[in-house]
């Protein structure tokens, strides 16, 4: 469905580059994430796989368009919602969703249906420029389903936003992707990255780490421990056992036979945790 | 063309919810006010002459002659005193007097001192003229009448309307337009229409529309209210059009160079200011170097000078108006070329 090789994106037409060398290719019904912190080259390779900077060095194949020759019909087919909201203020939340909806060439969705389902049809008559943030960030969101697209880029799809309306949120495009919609999305959040992808590269300094399932993430590189609570001497003890290391592994054998273990649990590393370890650097 | 009128729709109902409309709109106004009310039709027409004849027979002569050149008026005195005390009092009048020197006639001017040379040529050379009539072997009045109207003419006040045409037409709108890209850059709404399957001539065409109809609507109702219906409408209205069109693109060229209205404010200054040469060349026929003809307000502002007279050239107004609109189509081209690749850069 999406094909990147070989990527580089200079802003400055040199070689200081915001994006180096990206590889990665996204199969069709797949959501695919680009994890990483602020200012990584994230924003900057959605960019160019939508157009909106042009191709310099690469290759960018978008639903069997080559971004190279910028053919406008391929927008038809994708759908892209920003990390920052861009609405036009003077136009009501409808009129901003009946406006867009006018310039594709495929059928589109019913602007109503998409504002209630973001818990905004009863401000649909309002101007936009009313909007608080996080009311605009929903109404972009929502603007860029309107032709229901086989192809979904989403930038920091949940930043900024309150813990209920990012899980609205992540709820539709769940739903979205079962109906068949291949998904590219960017954050930063690693739970959202671990909730939402099939597969996640992490990408620092314009350079792609990784990719890999957060699975295989998880059963490659997390350390797998065993958090032990027990009782010595009237008080309850924690203890963490790696299960990779010998001393740690003949130290929970010894308690399991002797000690009073009140509870026991085994626990995963996460995805930021993950990244730490394999960037040396945190999301933030 | 389905996108086109969709985008227009959103533009226009934009811009009619934006500043720029009333500013045009209100600068308008306050343009056809003071020329109705502050600016009088014909500057320095009117004259009231205060006059002191010795000679019985001039009198009546002296009257019809004043009365002939234009609405002016003349009132007799009997004294020098007595005239120069109400021309004191009156400061707009000019005294005249007449008396005898032997045999001969003599005109005394006596004027106020703050009247023109021409005024006081036009002033002696009428009155000469008058009281030539009145000797034998002194009969030649058409000198007199040539010095006063020019082949062609616009009245004064209409003679400023082509200065505000080309100024409201061409020149404005390259401010304008150029707000309105850099607001939909700001908003950021330019690059939802960049991921939209839409053109980006789209875009720029309906921004020139808007345009074009803001200045035909509102340079039409000027017009009308200063002139009436004698003049040739389509034929303005043609070339307020390719006029416009002309200022909008050079105005989204200008735009494609830079990314907010604050950088890109000293080029279209710079441009409007050069391109406004032209104006001098209008009232000081004298000063036309071959340069400032070149500059684009040259031909707008002496194509709307011969659509507003009686018998204008209208094949010079149609050649230039074909010239803008060639002009227009080539710089648009490149435009296009420019959006494409700046648009959201
Ligand atoms: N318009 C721009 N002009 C110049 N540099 C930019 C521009 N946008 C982003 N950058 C730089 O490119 C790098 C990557 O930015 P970006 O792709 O926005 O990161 P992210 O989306 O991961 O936060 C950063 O160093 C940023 O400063
Ligand atoms: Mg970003």
């Amino acid at each position: 469905m999406i094909k990147v090789q070989g990527l580089y994106h200079s802003y400055t037409h040199d070689h200081v580059y915001a994006v180096k060398n990206a590889n990665f290719e996204i199969a069709p019904g797949e959501i695919f994430g680009f994890l990483g912190p602020s200012g990584a080259g994230k924003s900057t390779t959605q960019g160019v796989m939508t157009g909106l900077l042009p191709l310099q060095q690469g290759v960018v194949q978008v639903a069997g368009y080559d971004m190279r020759l910028r053919q406008r019909e391929l927008f038809n087919k994708i759908g892209v919602s920003f990390e920052q909201s861009n609405v036009y203020s003077k136009l009501t939340a409808l009129e901003n969703l009946e406006f867009y909806g006018k310039l594709f060439d495929v059928p589109t969705l019913d602007p109503m249906q998409l504002l209630h389902l973001v818990g905004l049809d009863g401000v649909a008559k309002n101007k936009a420029g009313t909007f608080s943030k996080g009311m605009k960030h929903r109404l972009t969101f929502i603007r860029s389903m309107l032709n229901n697209p086989a192809i979904w880029f989403l930038d920091e799809p949940t930043t900024g936003l309150d813990p209920a309306i990012s899980r609205k949120i992540i709820e539709i495009v769940k739903d979205k992707n079962a109906e068949g919609a291949t998904v590219f999305l960017t954050t930063h959040n690693m739970q959202v990255a671990d909730e939402l992808c099939h597969r996640v590269a992490f990408i620092i300094d314009g350079e792609i780490k990784l990719i890999d399932s957060p699975r295989n993430l998880k059963l490659q590189f997390g350390e797998k421990i065993v958090v032990v609570d027990h009782r010595v001497d009237d008080t309850t003890k924690r203890e963490q056992f790696s299960l990779v290391k010998p001393d740690d592994m003949a130290r929970l054998q010894t308690l399991l036979q002797t000690g009073k273990i009140e509870m026991m649990h085994t626990k995963e590393a996460t995805l930021e945790e993950i990244f730490i370890q394999v960037t040396g650097r945190g999301l933030l | 063309m389905q996108k086109l009128w969709t985008t227009f729709v959103k533009d226009a109902r934009l811009s009619y919810q934006g500043i720029y409309f009333y500013m045009e709109v209100g600068m308008a106004i306050i343009f056809v006010l003071v020329m109705l009310f502050a600016v009088p039709e014909n500057f320095d027409r009117t004259q009231t002459f205060y006059a002191l004849v010795e000679i019985e027979a001039l009198k009546g002569e002296l009257s019809e002659l004043i009365a002939d050149g234009g609405d002016h008026q003349v009132k007799f005195f009997d004294s020098r005193p007595a005239l120069e005390q109400a021309l004191a009092a009156n400061r707009s009048a000019a005294g005249i007097h007449v008396h005898l020197q032997g045999q001969r006639p003599v005109l005394e001017l006596v004027l106020q001192g703050h009247e023109s040379e021409s005024m006081k040529a036009l002033l002696r050379s009428t009155l000469e003229g008058a009281m030539a009539s009145q000797l034998p072997g002194y009969v030649d009045r058409t000198t007199v009448v040539t010095l006063e109207t020019a082949p062609a003419r616009l009245s004064d006040r209409v003679n400023l309307l082509p200065i505000y045409l080309v100024i409201n037409v061409a020149f404005m709108g390259l401010f304008i337009i150029a707000a309105y890209v850099f607001l939909d850059k700001e908003e950021g709404v330019i690059k939802a229409f960049a991921v939209a399957p839409v053109q980006v001539w789209h875009y720029l065409v309906s921004k020139i529309i808007i345009m074009a109809l803001m200045a035909v609507v509102v340079s039409t109702i000027v017009v009308i209210s200063l002139v009436g219906f004698r003049i040739n409408y389509p034929l303005l209205i043609l070339a307020i059009l390719a006029f416009n069109v002309f200022g909008s693109v050079l105005g989204l060229l200008i735009t494609s160079f830079f990314d907010s209205m604050t950088k890109a404010m000293g080029a279209l200054f710079f441009s409007v200011f050069v391109l406004m040469f032209g104006g001098f060349s209008y009232f000081m026929p004298w000063f036309s170097p071959a340069w400032i003809r070149l500059l684009p307000s040259y031909p707008m502002i002496f194509s709307f000078r011969e659509l507003l007279l009686e018998q204008g050239d209208v094949a010079y107004v149609l050649q230039n108006i074909g010239l803008f609109i060639a002009l227009s189509i080539l710089l648009f081209i490149y435009t296009n070329y420019r959006f494409k690749k700046t648009l959201t850069v």
